[in-house]
């Protein structure tokens, strides 16, 4: 991230000025694209350069498809492809006559993909103006433009008490600020262990220490709410039924730091994540647990929603900081972590939706009943996993770590659906690696899952059933990380392309080239998209070569 | 102050120091393409990665701080076949190859990269002669960020940014419409670092164009 950029975005923020991606932003609902007039009018407003604006105008999904007076945007995550294939981009497009990221002429319709809708639970998604529609008979509502809002699944927790499937009560809060100091939050945290449930599973506390021991005026907490992760809702049910949990996981984060304010970063993908946010901000803030001296001690936090604009790479943490800010979302080289340097270049947390939703009970209860709630895994606390629509009953279910993924897949979501066996399941999202059916009895924890080439990763079970082709598996996840990889790294922005193309040509796959070029997407990318994407490919290459076409 | 041991040499290094820093420091050469002294490293092109006694994978030695008792070594096998393949594929988006004496070719060659294996897509071409002075060849463009960052971090023009995301990244002066239509004050800082001369001096054309 540009050091100049950065400080001129610190001293616009003092004025409140809007950031530039916010005006473009506004400019696409308005008239429907960016404009040079746009752009110049961003630069003015936001204090960016005109070129730097440029930049960013050319980044985001939301800001390249033009849009008619009715946008369609199919979702082309990993749910709906295993659901349908190709065919509701296909068939969607031949009916309105329009290829991805066009317009008609008459400015009436317009079509574009997206990655993910968080609908898995009853793929296929698609998205017609503000109205979600999914499941069986989709494609003709959408062609016969008689699209209703599709059905949100109900969550359950299979522990005695829930920890994440409940309403938040501010309970943490109020013991953290009468009972506890901020160190005593902070050790308590720490002793929890409560390991992140973004994809990295890095340990909360020990990025809470960096940014206390770190030097700055102001310190900032970003909950990451960009849960792009095509497979996984968990992070939008958080937002949308329990975001009174999330805001009082950041006020806990801010009092154990010395941070101030917060933001918020949720996906445009998810239309009801930042007015659920804000509501439940609003709320909190009349009953004194946001704002200036909360709960009439001189602790003061809030917290600012923002909506992304549709990258997938936009979850990565310094990518995250970047499009707060309204800067292209791009990576940058760490060091200097978010912990010393982040949001305005000062001292900023980022933590993920879901390990945030962990605070409060940790606050309330302590480490010890934290470490309780998964008595048969070494990873403490629980974790929220969501199924796709293959299975019998997909949905959010609160879980302990430590059960198998068998007993996940067939106890908890019932077995695939109309009598259909899992070949594969892919677990965490697209960099998580692809488990097949002969080891289901691998436990769902962070170390057992590590030891078969998988991960926890966001949570999400996606199931792919017995007529899955896996070249297509592997050409599908190829392509959704071409198209979202930053442009940053050359490993990355290349050599996914340079892999997807050679799955996509229909042409034998030479084998040799393409360990090679996974090894250097894994040692070489600057960040986890480019360096986990080759992990379901390992998966595929062990489990499944004889269905990949390679020579 | 650290004391940073590059392929055997011991080099004293002061806080702040880079990787990259010590093994010139030892007088050991590292391969790069993204990095420029005169500007904060990126950590883009990951061609300058490196061994270190420890480390499961190499690191990069631009943005690795030094630190007391490291060990590197500049020719690790798995760090050098890494640097091999990234050349190769940034050699690869090119419509043609690089004009001998571009810091591209001259990487290439020291790592014995000839013709790139892969043969799918190249950048389309694309040139703009607007600029009385400045040529920008958008298909030579490898998002290597030096030049936007010339700009920014050298001029303190904010003429160049870097566009789009993926395969499709590249450059654009101003809103895209060419140097003369931005902020650019021609001082010429982006084509003295650019590495493959997609930005570069319009009489020097007919000559790369020779070779």
């Amino acid at each position: 991230m540009s050091q100049n950029l950065v400080e001129l975005i610190r001293r616009r923020h003092a004025v409140q000025a809007p950031t530039a991606l916010d005006v473009l932003k506004e400019a696409v609902d308005d008239h429907g694209e960016v404009t040079d007039a746009d752009r110049v009018h961003a630069a003015e407003l936001s204090g960016l350069p005109e070129a730097a604006v440029y930049g960013v105008s050319t980044f985001y999904d939301d800001l390249l498809a033009p849009r008619g007076r009715r946008h369609v945007r199919v979702c082309t995550g990993t749910a709906c492809f295993a659901a349908a294939g190709e065919a509701p981009l296909e068939q969607i497009g031949a009916g309105l006559g329009l290829k991805p990221g066009e317009r008609d002429a008459e400015g009436s319709v317009s079509l574009a993909e997206t990655v993910c809708l968080g609908f898995c639970h009853s793929s296929p998604a698609v998205r017609d103006g503000e109205t979600i529609d999914a499941g069986t008979g989709v494609i003709d509502r959408v062609l016969g433009s008689a699209t209703r809002a599709a059905p949100e699944p109900e969550w359950e927790s299979l522990l005695p008490e829930p920890v994440l499937t409940r309403p938040g009560d501010w309970a943490g809060l109020r013991r953290a600020l009468t009972e506890l100091d901020p160190e005593t939050l902070l050790s308590e945290v720490e002793a929890a262990e409560v390991r992140g449930r973004g994809g990295a599973g890095f340990p909360a506390g020990t990025k809470w220490h960096f940014a206390r021991d770190a030097a700055g005026e102001e310190k900032f907490i970003v909950a990451n709410g960009d849960e792009g992760d095509p497979g996984s809702y968990i992070d939008k049910y958080l937002m949308e039924r329990s975001p009174e949990l999330v805001l009082e996981g950041m006020a806990l984060a801010g009092l154990a730091v010395g941070a101030g304010h917060g933001f918020v970063l949720c996906r445009s993908e998810y239309p009801l994540s930042k007015p659920a946010l804000e509501t439940a901000a609003a709320s909190a803030r009349a009953e004194g647990l946001l704002g200036e001296g909360i709960l009439g001690t001189g602790f003061d936090f809030d917290v600012t929603v923002i909506e992304g604009a549709g990258s997938y790479v936009v979850g990565e943490e310094t990518a995250l900081l970047a499009c707060i800010q309204g800067l292209r979302g791009t990576v940058s080289a760490r060091p200097p972590f978010p912990a010393e340097r982040g949001i305005q270049g000062m001292p900023t947390v980022v933590n993920n939706i879901e390990t945030l939703a962990n605070i409060p009970y940790v606050a309330a209860r302590g480490a010890g009943a934290y470490h309780g709630l998964s008595p048969d895994s070494e990873t403490a606390g629980s974790k929220l996993v969501c199924f796709n629509q293959c299975f019998a009953r997909p949905s959010v279910y609160e879980v302990p770590f430590g059960a198998t993924v068998r007993k996940l897949c067939q106890e908890v979501a019932g077995g695939l659906r109309d009598g259909a066996t899992i070949k594969a399941v892919q677990i965490g999202g697209p960099l998580g690696g692809i488990l097949p059916a002969s080891l289901l009895d691998t436990r769902f924890d962070f170390d057992a899952l590590a030891a078969v080439g998988c991960m926890v990763g966001h949570g999400s079970i996606l199931a792919f059933d017995e007529s899955t082709s896996m070249r297509e598996v592997a050409t599908h996840l190829l392509r959704f990380g071409a198209d979202e990889s930053c442009g940053k790294c050359f490993p990355c922005r290349i050599g996914l392309h340079r892999a997807h193309e050679e799955f996509a040509s229909g042409a034998p796959v030479d084998r040799e080239r393409l360990e090679q070029l996974l090894e250097t997407l894994e040692l070489g990318s600057l960040c986890a998209h480019g360096s986990g994407m080759p992990a379901p490919l390992r998966s595929l290459l062990e489990h499944f070569p004889e269905e990949l076409g390679l020579e | 102050m650290s004391t940073v041991t590059v392929d055997g040499v011991e080099v004293e290094m002061e806080a702040g120091a880079t990787l990259l820093d010590a093994a010139k420091a030892a007088g050991r050469w590292v391969p790069t393409l993204c990095f420029d002294e005169r500007q904060a490293p990126f950590g883009a092109c990951r061609v300058c990665l490196v061994g270190l006694a420890d480390s499961p994978k190499p690191v990069p030695a631009c943005t690795t701080p030094c630190r007391d008792g490291m060990e590197v070594e500049t020719e690790q096998p798995a760090a050098r076949r890494v640097a091999g393949a990234v050349v190769e594929l940034a050699l690869s988006e090119l419509p043609g190859r690089p004009a001998a004496g571009t810091e591209l070719a001259r990487v290439a060659e020291r790592l014995d990269v000839t013709e790139p294996r892969w043969p799918g897509a190249v950048h389309e071409r694309r040139g703009d002669l607007r600029h009385p002075y400045l040529a920008l060849q958008h298909e030579l463009c490898i998002s290597c960020g030096r030049c936007v960052r010339a700009c920014d971090e050298v001029q303190g023009a904010f003429a160049l940014t870097a566009t789009g995301r993926g395969f499709e990244a590249n450059i654009a002066a101003g809103l895209d419409a060419g140097f003369e239509d931005s902020t650019c004050v021609s001082c010429g800082a982006c084509a003295d670092t650019c590495p493959t001369d997609a930005i570069t001096e319009i009489g020097l054309l007919p000559q790369l164009s020779e070779e």
